[in-house]
């Protein structure tokens, strides 16, 4: 770069336009109809745009609160039920044993009460 | 070490920088007339004075930059990033530009013609500032806003060669033959200046 670069550089800087332009360009803006084509534009980004703020930063924070609770929700649902169906196979399982059990004492029951059976026979018949 | 932080720390405020002109477009595309407000006064300075170098008159460069601004609003949706909305902005104002000086037909004037630089002498201008704005002024028009994309924008001819859907040839030519003009000039108006 050469200095008569430099002093083009210098002499061609950015300057500022009066202090009220903006405020200028505003006004006329407020005064503009706003046209079909910005109003769509608007209503077609907003959807999209809502869903994108909910992931920027200071919301996403309750996002995230709001998904961790469902999930403790969710695991919480699903350790109870767990634990009842574990119960409920445990009470059928004993039941069972119960039953078969039971059924064993008839089958000795009923055993000895033929053998007694055919003990009465044999004295009644001598 | 301390050059290592201070690069990190560098890269860190120009990520936040554009993370932050990102959230201000789009909430300016949202229709937040704050955020259209910022963008504006961001970019203010370029437009304006891109306009006022061509145009070499700050009222009718502040109207011209005017119009700009209400354009972009008008067309915002279009704009992708804020990189794409500086390179819109640049191109708007250079084709207004020409249109402008088109409509206006406006007068090249020879360096002998041109007027004394007391208007656009400023406290704290130097004289050469001041001569080479006089002197800029007196370029034909698609050369001056070339010398002025150059030097003001700092961009290169390829870069300008896309603003003004110009070849890059004639860029570099336009810059070549202005620099010639300009340096001649110069030394013509400040006699035994080193340029």
């Amino acid at each position: 770069m050469s200095r008569f670069d430099d002093e083009l550089r210098l002499a061609l800087r950015r300057e500022e336009p009066s202090a009220d332009f903006a405020d200028r360009v505003m006004a006329r803006i407020a005064e503009l109809p706003v046209t079909p084509k910005q109003e769509k534009s608007r209503e077609r980004s907003n959807w999209w745009q809502r869903l994108a703020a909910v992931f920027q930063p200071p919301q996403m924070k309750w996002a995230l609160a709001g998904t961790l609770a469902v999930v403790l929700m969710i695991a919480g649902f699903g350790a109870y039920r767990y634990r009842e169906q574990q119960r409920m196979l445990a009470e059928i399982a004993e039941g069972e044993k119960a039953k078969e059990q039971v059924m064993l004492a008839m089958r000795i029951a009923s055993g000895k009460l033929n053998v007694a059976q055919k003990k009465v026979q044999k004295t009644s018949e001598r | 070490m301390a050059n290592e932080k201070r690069t990190d720390q560098l890269i860190e405020q120009k990520e936040v920088g554009m993370q932050r002109a990102d959230d201000t477009l789009s909430r300016a595309k949202n229709g937040d007339q704050m955020a259209f407000a910022d963008l504006m006064r961001e970019h203010q300075a370029m437009v304006f004075s891109l306009a006022q170098y061509f145009l070499r008159d700050r009222a009718t460069a502040e109207d011209l930059a005017q119009e700009v601004f209400i354009h972009l609003y008008q067309n915002l949706s279009s704009i992708e990033s804020p990189a794409h909305l500086k390179y819109w902005l640049r191109k708007v104002t250079g084709h207004r530009c020409i249109d402008h000086a088109r409509k206006h037909k406006m007068r090249t004037v020879s360096i002998d013609e041109a007027p004394e630089p007391v208007a656009s002498f400023e406290f704290g201008d130097s004289l050469m500032t001041a001569t080479l704005r006089r002197i800029v002024a007196t370029l034909p028009e698609k050369p001056r806003l070339v010398v002025t994309l150059r030097y003001q924008e700092d961009l290169d001819p390829t870069e300008i060669a896309e603003i003004l859907d110009m070849p890059l040839n004639t860029v570099k030519s336009h810059l070549r033959r202005s620099l010639a003009i300009l340096r001649e000039k110069v030394t013509r108006c400040l006699g035994e200046v080193e340029v």
